[in-house]
């Protein structure tokens, strides 16, 4: 009897917590969507119509001016063909090298694990700064190639961290049945460890991706005068970033001064032209990390 | 067999990425196959960038054999873009480093000009002897020349391009075209109408006056003490010579800046100020004026007005006079004011310049001087005749309607104008002693784009145009003239430097405190010494130091 | 086997390993370590034409420059109190986050809530701070919607308030990353064993606990390993949102390290003042991983290095 009324309880309590979970995280879609829309919709707005403000989920005067003025921006396919270039290439490379040092630094026996976590550690918090940088990837002949963008940032201790963790959390027991069969480190990363770390192998190549897709600064830097490698997002950013120009007067009389602030509405053509590939390659992903794996198959 | 598919894949890619580096190699002298050189060009502020396929610039280039690609400043300060640029040591043919040029001179990358000066007579008419002196660096050549604001023959300004009090032409038209001298009469003016008219058409209510306190915009609110005591804009501090020797004054300190932030607060607290004023970002500071709800504000011209009178046209605001006029107010009446510059203001701490990385700076040079031939000059700003505007039978140039609104679109500005807007050029009279250099000053041009309560208001004023409008005194500028381009040139280096920073912050944090305040005599006081406590007095030794140099 | 003893015939085993190693440490002291050089500039009048040889040697000027301001203290003041905000909020509300989708059952439902959620990422700071400059401003939903409810009597202007300014800040980075951040725990909880869960149902276990005794537990080794990354970064508040969403009345309380930089540094042309700024920020952020990391050690928990 006992029994009873407390799994009624307990069914009670699990259907208040479906409702609250449910309302609490409809709502949470309902703030972040907000911008999202609010940004679609200024985006098919006439633009000097949006300088008065106050378009919300829909567009005042519809128009499809914003995204021409986005696509015929000089180099835009150039730049597209870098980004996905770079993009498809950058994550490759860093998923590799990352789940490779991660692979090191995660073995219990290692003798130098945690000097060598140590030295990437460190390497998150510190950094010469743009000039010494700069001249650094100059003298390897870095500056004006392609690979300014996929060697350098190739590994991030952040990352690596993160697949170190799952790969410590991961059951021992498979590696020791291959240890026993003779298998060697590299045999164990590549088909034991590797194929359980799909979830974490997936979110990084997100993070990576998502950080290739979306850089632009080192496309100026390294490459301003080398338009050939250009990318997309550094075309772009051409578009937006005049409204956070932070310092200076304009110089007098000069014609760029005014003509030069981007309009709001074009700015958020811009963003969600950045936003789409990205929210198409998601669901690919998106199955490795909600759907769930059922790792603990594996382990008997 | 997935690795294997995946190391194709990879094999392919890096493939392809080879022959893209390879793609781009093979630069040669500087001409491409038709003979034409191909310069580059940086320019180290924001803009919009020239299509390759751009018709104009392949008309120029066709013409004067060069073309320029141009890239712009993107997410950097000046300086530090030109920092990466030295450090990487990849340089463009032609540059613009705006705050870094002194950089670039110490680099010692720059082409010395006056051997091409001699060369190439449109370049040397750009400026007077003297003017070019003025662009001499410490070894005594000349490596750069300002594009900007250099008038050829008569004047032809018709926009009032610097600061004032502007107020919608409609209250000066429903007070019955007041003279307005003073803060007084001004505040006087926009409350008597905010009461008598509340509310706009579409019920919003009214803001009598508004300013921007943003970042380095809020000179809207922090520079008019100097124009209000008569003075004209040297920016930084006042230039005193009513002792004879010029001296330099503080303008944050005197009794005038003091009326005016009194004058503020009163406003404010009897509610006629926006009270967002403070915390408003450029954006929806635009916003509001494009409402057409703010009657009046203190700003520059260029910082509101392109994008605000746009959308007043589009809305019909305009044919309501809702479009700002100038006001040349002084804190009392009767004085003479400064707030138009009728001289050009000659910026020699940046401009156009060569680099040694251009493999044939005589030809660099040729095309700067070709910019500068009457025929392209106008293909540049004109455009094409009888595609951008059309000569009427007295040679005059004119607009239709359809070109003017073609000639404001975005995209068809990136495909068909080059008007290569940070090589030299010339504001003023056309060779043909006709038209003006560019369109903007095309009289005919500006009255056409006139609303109908702008032609009344001048008019009731007797004035031709905004210059009139503000009636400003005529008189060249002081040898000195503008101070500005010294304190913009202040590096933390110096004692001077470190106090102007600071002096800034200060004066960002206390200002609208004090415009706030429920006490204004203590919160004035309490700016006063926190003013006071960062030293100013060493940065007006070195502006003093400078002004006895200028002055000679 | 607590203590590793390093032998050759230890390092001749762990061949692979070794091999690897000194891959990843000749790439890292290229890429990571090397530019590190640049820090001669702190003690350096650096200046662009004399470079790094040629520049006058100042010793510890820039640094004793930065620690006799006043204002530099407080930059540090703010920069430490926002950084330890956003780093609660971001990462409480990340945990949080990805616990509920987890307990959500609708697949669909899963799976839109999350995409929907990590949107705001991609847009720019300049983008999410005009909106919610719109949404607080005085004729804003927030005040009208406070106004309605009958809270506050008239609007607010929050912008213009010392008090608000590092909560809105603080909000603002939870409503941009939130979803995004969680991901890594959401990848996290799916290494859980599901039998676990099975078991737990049939010992009659509620969602609550089965949260507090498996969810949790499941992926405390990621919290803990970026809750100590994380801690490195606090002085590492940013520089957009603040200058984005301040203004001259909430200055004292708005201004980071990074603004500071910019207005002392590279606004001026001083890279040695920048330099110095960034080596006092690298030097605490070291000093908290390596203090987090002892912390971490001590009580058991999985450690950084």
């Amino acid at each position: 009897m006992d029994k009873k009324k407390s799994k009624m309880k307990r069914s009670f309590a699990d259907k208040l917590f479906t409702v609250c979970n449910t309302i609490f995280l409809a709502a949470f879609c309902v703030i972040t969507l907000y911008p999202v829309l609010n940004t679609v919709a200024v985006s098919f707005n006439d633009g000097i119509d949006a300088v008065r403000g106050g378009i919300h989920l829909w567009p005042r005067i519809f128009t499809l001016q914003n995204y021409k003025t986005v696509f015929s921006q000089q180099n835009i396919i150039t730049g597209a063909y870098i980004s996905v270039l770079r993009t498809v290439i950058g994550t490759v490379l860093a998923l590799v090298t990352n789940a490779l040092l991660a692979y090191v630094v995660s073995r219990k026996q290692f003798l130098f694990r945690s000097q060598l976590s140590l030295f990437w550690v460190v390497t998150m918090y510190v950094g010469g700064g743009m000039i010494p940088t700069l001249i650094l990837y100059r003298n390897l002949g870095l500056t004006g190639s392609f690979w300014v963008y996929v060697i350098p940032g190739m590994i991030s201790a952040f990352n690596m961290m993160v697949m170190r963790t799952y790969m410590e959390g991961l059951p021992g027991a498979l590696e020791e049945s291959a240890k026993i069969d003779g298998a060697g480190d590299f045999r164990i990363f590549v088909s034991i460890i590797s194929p359980l770390c799909k979830p974490v192998y997936a979110t990084v190549a997100l993070f990576v991706a998502v950080g290739q897709w979306n850089s632009w600064f080192d496309a100026m830097l390294y490459n301003r005068m080398s338009p050939e490698y250009t990318t997309l997002q550094y075309e772009l950013m051409k578009l937006l970033s005049s409204v956070m120009q932070t310092g200076g007067t304009a110089n007098p009389g000069a014609p760029g001064a005014a003509a030069a602030v981007t309009p709001v509405t074009v700015r958020a053509a811009a963003t969600v032209v950045t936003m789409l590939p990205i929210i198409c390659l998601y669901p690919f992903l998106q199955r490795y990390f909600v759907t769930g794996m059922t790792i603990g198959s594996v382990k008997e | 067999m997935k690795t294997r598919k995946l190391t194709c894949v990879l094999a392919a890619l890096l493939a392809l990425v080879m022959a893209l580096g390879l793609a781009g190699c093979g630069k040669g002298d500087g001409r491409n196959e038709d003979g034409i050189y191909e310069f580059t060009m940086f320019i180290a502020m924001p803009g919009s960038e020239i299509n390759d396929d751009n018709e104009i610039m392949n008309l120029i280039a066709e013409k004067t054999g060069a073309k320029v690609k141009e890239t712009w400043l993107t997410g950097q300060a000046a300086a530090e873009a030109v920092g990466s640029i030295i450090a990487s040591q990849d340089y463009p043919d032609f540059i613009d480093g705006g705050d870094g040029m002194m950089a670039l001179y110490d680099e010692g990358i720059l082409v010395p000009w006056d051997e091409y000066l001699e060369k190439y007579p449109n370049l040397k008419e750009m400026y007077s002897d003297a003017e070019w002196n003025s662009f001499r660096q410490e070894d005594g050549h000349i490596y750069w020349a300002n594009v900007f604001q250099n008038t050829y023959g008569e004047s032809r300004a018709t926009t009032h391009n610097d600061e004032a009090f502007w107020i919608q032409a409609r209250v000066l038209e429903w007070a019955g075209y007041p003279e307005i001298h003073t803060l007084d009469q001004y505040f006087d003016v926009l409350t008597r109408y905010a009461e008598a008219n509340p509310t706009m058409g579409d019920g919003m209510t009214v803001i009598p006056y508004t300013m921007l306190c943003e970042d380095w915009r809020y000179f809207c609110l922090e520079n008019a003490p100097e124009f209000l005591d008569g003075y004209p804009n040297d920016g930084s501090v006042i230039v005193d010579t009513s002792s004879g020797t010029p001296t330099i004054v503080d303008y944050n300190t005197t009794p005038t800046a003091k009326r005016y932030f009194q004058k503020l607060n009163e406003e404010y607290k009897a509610g006629n100020i926006d009270i967002e004023f403070a915390t408003q970002t450029y954006d929806e500071y635009i916003a509001k004026l494009s409402t057409g709800r703010v009657l009046g504000m203190c700003d520059q011209w260029w910082n509101f007005a392109y994008t605000v009178n746009d959308v007043f046209k589009q809305q019909g605001l305009d044919k309501q006079g809702c479009n700002y006029v100038p006001l040349g107010l002084t804190i009392d009446e009767g004085m003479d004011n400064r707030w138009h510059t009728y001289d050009d203001t000659l910026n020699n701490s940046s401009g156009v310049a060569v680099t040694t990385s251009c493999k044939d700076p005589d030809a660099a040079f040729k095309f700067l001087n070709d910019l500068l031939d009457q025929e392209i000059h106008d293909l540049r700003f004109w455009g094409i005749e009888g595609v951008d505007y059309l000569v009427d039978e007295n040679g005059l140039y004119y607009r239709t309607e359809e070109m003017r609104t073609k000639a404001a679109d975005k995209s068809y500005q990136a495909s068909h104008f080059c008007n290569y807007s940070y090589m030299p050029q010339y504001l003023g009279t056309s060779r043909d002693g006709i038209n003006a250099m560019q369109p903007a000053e095309q009289t005919s041009e500006f009255f056409e784009g006139l609303a109908e309560p702008l032609v009344k208001c001048f008019e009731a004023y007797g004035a031709e145009n905004y210059p009139d409008m503000i009636g400003s005194v005529v008189e060249h500028n002081a040898p000195w003239f503008p101070m500005y381009s010294f304190s913009n040139a202040m590096t933390t280096g110096t004692p001077g430097g470190v106090a102007w920073t600071k002096m800034g912050e200060v004066k960002h944090e206390w200002l609208p405190r004090v415009v706030m305040a429920s006490d204004f005599e203590k919160e004035w006081g309490d700016y006063m010494s926190a003013y006071s406590a960062v030293n100013p007095g060493a940065f007006l030794a070195e502006m003093q130091e400078e002004l006895n140099r200028r002055a000679g | 086997m607590k203590s590793k003893r390093i032998s050759w015939r230890e390092i001749k085993r762990q061949k692979f390993l070794m091999i690897c190693t000194v891959c990843f440490v000749i790439y890292g002291i290229i890429f990571y370590y090397l530019p590190l050089g640049g820090w001669i500039m702190a003690f350096q009048d650096f200046k662009a034409k004399d470079g790094f040889f040629g520049s006058k040697f100042v010793g510890l000027e820039k640094f004793k420059f930065l620690f006799s301001d006043a204002t530099f203290l407080q930059v540090i003041r703010n920069t430490l109190a926002m950084g330890v905000l956003n780093l609660v909020c971001t990462f409480v509300m990340a945990i949080v986050f990805a616990i509920l989708l987890n307990e959500v059952r609708l697949m669909a439902g899963k799976k839109l809530v999350q995409t929907v959620s990590y949107l705001p990422h991609f847009l720019s700071w300049i983008i999410v701070t005009g909106i919610l400059h719109d949404a607080l401003s005085s004729s804003g939903i927030i005040n009208e919607l406070l106004v309605k409810i009958g809270i506050i009597d008239g609007p607010i202007n929050f912008f213009a308030h010392k008090g608000y300014f590092w909560p809105i800040v603080a909000f603002a980075n939870v409503w941009k990353e939130t979803g995004w951040n969680a991901i890594v725990y959401l990848a996290a909880i799916t290494s859980i064993d599901p039998s676990l869960y099975e078991a737990a149902t049939i010992d009659g276990a509620g969602r609550w606990a089965k949260i507090k005794n498996i969810t949790l537990p499941g992926i405390k080794p990621t919290i803990i390993i970026l809750l100590i990354m994380n801690v490195g970064n606090v002085l590492n508040a940013g520089f957009e949102v603040q200058y984005l969403l301040g203004n001259g009345l909430v200055k004292s309380v708005a201004d980071t390290i990074d603004i500071y930089t910019l207005t002392w540094g590279v606004g001026q042309n001083d890279y040695s003042l920048g330099t110095a700024a960034g080596i006092f920020k690298s030097v605490v952020a070291i000093i908290l991983i390596v203090a987090a990391n002892q912390i971490a050690k001590k009580t058991g928990e999985d450690k950084l290095f």
